[in-house]
């Protein structure tokens, strides 16, 4: 006589089947077998973690991050579906993103594509995304579409046209007074594109050029060129540095001086616009005009800005980066915001609708409204021109607070009035 | 031709044609793209294993030929509208004379002196470019391919047969070298380099010889580079990454037979890659540090110098 016995603890078939059914339906794979369409909107990127770059991309990826979470918070856009990273580091280096980028097109086969930050790593993407028709939303890069013509490409920094950055500076300073101008920039990819726009501005403007010095990246000592500066004695200096070389230069104006003649200076100093830097800076900042992106001033708020900061401020704290996160997080933020109109207005992640609708409208964002021209820069620059005064040493707090960096440019941002001479405003 | 020689040219040829059927089959780009790279630090092992391996200078000029390859070619196609090969060929011309430079800095530097000079020729180089506007300067310079030619249809599966070719001519010169008299020579001034000019060793002509040869190739491997990336800048192209690079893969693999570099770029420049797309962070900078650590402490002398103390090891036990 034979007959079926089940011992405790074993697992009949049709048992086993169910349970490998309810097993399924949890995981991952199975939630989208059950329901269907709800499968994730995949952004691929690679972004700067490690090299030169780290610092800011860091930022920036932490700003798209944060718009991620609140738009999955929200359920998702196109009726559920969630936002998902794609991210890959390109160690601050133009030679890794093509493989990166063909990752993410080819294997990835991710939804959309974001640029990383700054131009060398995006450079050698705008061919590739050109030849394939893809979408492509630029961070922070300068003039990088203006020889590939790309009609699919957006930038989300504030740049707009390529010489407005200049033209904003000499205007502040050629109302203040200023009949000459110096230039000092270093030998630098970013630099040397805002010398040479600067080069082109003062000639249209016959504004006469009395000293012209580009100095080798990494110098440390700068007394001898500020000496060469002030013996010229122009009224506007307008410096393109870098971070190291952004302090190098302020330390040496605060021993040498700088000359009373001298009505503006500053113009195109990367560095001055992150926390560390500042807060190690601080009263050697006074009197710079400088550029920056957005600044805690009440002109700079705008829906949903106040709420981003508030997470950047305690995201940034856990991740150790930027605390004060004001030159590039709320453009990462931006350019989710950008996507994400764009993807409710076509109600698709089709390519070529989405990029129409970007080209075709205004758009909101927690940096303000942004309209793109053309050659997917901003239709008019938002780059603030902005002026230190009343810092003191050794305070990162103080630059939350608004007041110590005053907007001179552009007009609708306005915060106050330029204080001139330099070397008064330094006081 | 002996019979170790019919095996390599049967290697070589068979890795040609699979590289061309892969180029004529596979229809996803990454594997072109990775693979490039890949291809691109065997072939710059290979060269730098040439001077560095056979004749133990260590170079660490290896960014310095590459940046003047790629540069070379920037020129060529700006001033030119220069084709790939011819791009390749200049860059490998301007190489053996930059090589043959460096050659005769050996004539009074040796050892560590030897190294620092070469590290200093990659930051003169580099300072001259930034400084020449005409291949934009510190500003970089975007350029754009011309159509590619048949039978590929892609320009980068082009770019990875090209390479391959490299590779090939790269390993079978470096092959040649280690078989002949030069590779004997070069064997004996890296003993001990008086002693084999006593014995009629001819040490200058062999050193001269074997930089220009290491100098070319390299040279000659970063003159695609920048149609690969269409975009050439100065602080990319001398990355210093390219000269601890292909070190770590030419020790990492071993200097004493030509097969070394070529697993060490493989293994080295493999990892690198997946690590790029996997872990994809400041960790990966670490993994690679570990496995050098581990290499040197490990395998002094690279995989080839285990491989033969296991062989001989085992040897020793069956007497």
């Amino acid at each position: 006589m034979s007959k079926k016995v089940s011992k405790p603890g074993s697992i009949s078939r049709r048992r086993l089947l169910a349970t490998a059914g309810a097993a399924l339906a949890a995981t991952p794979l199975g939630v989208k077998l059950v329901q269907g369409q709800q499968t994730p909107i995949r952004i691929g990127m690679s972004m700067p973690q490690t090299g030169g770059l780290a610092g800011g991309g860091k930022a920036s990826l932490l700003g798209i991050e944060i718009w991620r979470d609140d738009v999955n918070a929200k359920g998702g856009l196109l009726g559920g579906r969630k936002i998902e990273l794609v991210v890959y580091d390109d160690k601050s280096s133009a030679s890794e993103t093509p493989a990166i980028y063909s990752k993410l097109i080819d294997v990835d086969k991710v939804d959309l594509l974001f640029a990383p930050y700054a131009t060398v790593p995006t450079a050698p993407i705008m061919p590739m995304v050109k030849q394939r028709g893809l979408l492509l939303i630029g961070n922070f890069s300068f003039q990088v579409n203006s020889k590939v013509g790309h009609d699919m490409w957006f930038n989300n920094a504030p740049w707009g046209p390529a010489d407005s950055w200049a033209t904003s500076f000499l205007d502040i300073g050629q109302r203040a007074g200023g009949k000459s101008m110096a230039l000092l920039a270093a030998d630098q990819e970013f630099a040397q594109n805002l010398a040479k726009t600067a080069r082109e501005v003062a000639a249209k403007r016959n504004l006469p050029i009395v000293f012209d010095q580009a100095y080798p990246p990494n110098t440390v000592e700068f007394s001898s060129i500020i000496r060469a500066l002030k013996a010229a004695k122009p009224d506007i200096v307008y410096v393109a540095s870098y971070p190291p070389d952004s302090a190098g230069i302020l330390r040496a104006v605060n021993e040498i001086g700088i000359g009373d003649n001298v009505k503006v200076f500053g113009g195109g100093m990367v560095g001055l616009q992150f926390g560390a830097v500042m807060e190690n800076m601080g009263s050697l900042l006074n009197g710079v005009v400088n550029y920056n992106t957005w600044l805690p001033e009440k002109s700079m708020y705008f829906e949903g800005t106040k709420e981003f900061f508030d997470k950047y401020t305690k995201r940034a704290v856990e991740a150790k980066i930027d605390p004060l996160g004001y030159y590039l997080a709320p453009f990462g933020y931006a350019s989710g915001q950008l996507i994400e109109q764009a993807i409710n207005a076509a109600g698709s992640l089709e390519q070529k609708a989405l990029a129409k609708y970007l080209r075709e409208n205004t758009h909101k964002t927690i940096v303000g409204s942004i309209a793109f021209s053309p050659d997917g820069e901003r239709k008019e620059t938002a780059v603030l021109q902005a002026q230190f005064r009343g810092v003191v040493d050794k305070n990162m707090e103080q630059f939350r607070s608004s007041g110590r960096q005053v907007i001179l440019f552009p007009e609708n941002l306005k915060s106050g009035e330029l204080v001139a001479p330099f070397e008064a405003a330094r006081k | 031709m002996t019979r170790n020689s019919i095996a390599f040219w049967t290697g070589a040829t068979v890795f040609l044609v699979a590289v061309f059927v892969m180029t004529q089959v596979v229809g996803n780009q990454y594997p072109f793209f990775a693979g490039y790279v890949i291809l691109q630090f065997i072939a710059l092992a290979v060269a730098w294993s040439i001077l560095g391996g056979y004749a133990g200078y260590v170079n660490f000029g290896t960014s310095a030929f590459f940046g003047v390859g790629v540069y070379a070619a920037v020129f060529l196609v700006k001033a030119f509208s220069a084709p790939l090969p011819l791009q390749i060929l200049a860059g490998a011309a301007i190489g053996a004379l930059m090589g043959f430079a460096l050659g005769l800095l050996t004539l009074r530097m040796q050892g560590i002196f030897f190294s620092i000079a070469t590290i200093a020729l990659t930051i003169i180089i580099e300072t001259t470019i930034t400084n020449w506007r005409y291949v934009g300067g510190a500003a970089g310079i975007q350029i754009q391919r011309p159509a590619v030619t048949a039978p590929f249809d892609n320009y980068v599966q082009m770019l990875f047969f090209v390479q391959a070719l490299l590779v090939v001519l790269a390993v079978a010169i470096s092959r040649y070298i280690q078989n002949s008299w030069i590779g004997r020579g070069l064997q004996a001034l890296r003993d001990d380099e008086l002693a084999a000019e006593c014995t009629g060793v001819p040490t200058l002509r062999l050193k001269l010889l074997a930089c220009v040869i290491s100098g070319a190739l390299m040279c000659a491997v970063g003159a695609p580079t920048a149609m690969y990336l269409q975009y050439a800048d100065p602080a990319s192209a001398f990355n210093l990454n390219y000269s601890v690079t292909t070190l770590a893969m030419s020790l990492i693999g071993g200097t004493a037979h030509w097969s070394g570099p070529i697993i060490g770029a493989i293994l080295l420049g493999t990892t690198q890659q997946l690590l790029t797309v996997t872990i994809s962070s400041e960790i990966n900078v670490l993994v690679l540090g570990l496995m050098l650590v581990l290499f040197v402490v490990g395998a002094p002398e690279g995989i080839i110098g285990l491989i033969r103390k296991l062989r001989d090891g085992r040897k020793e036990g069956e007497v």
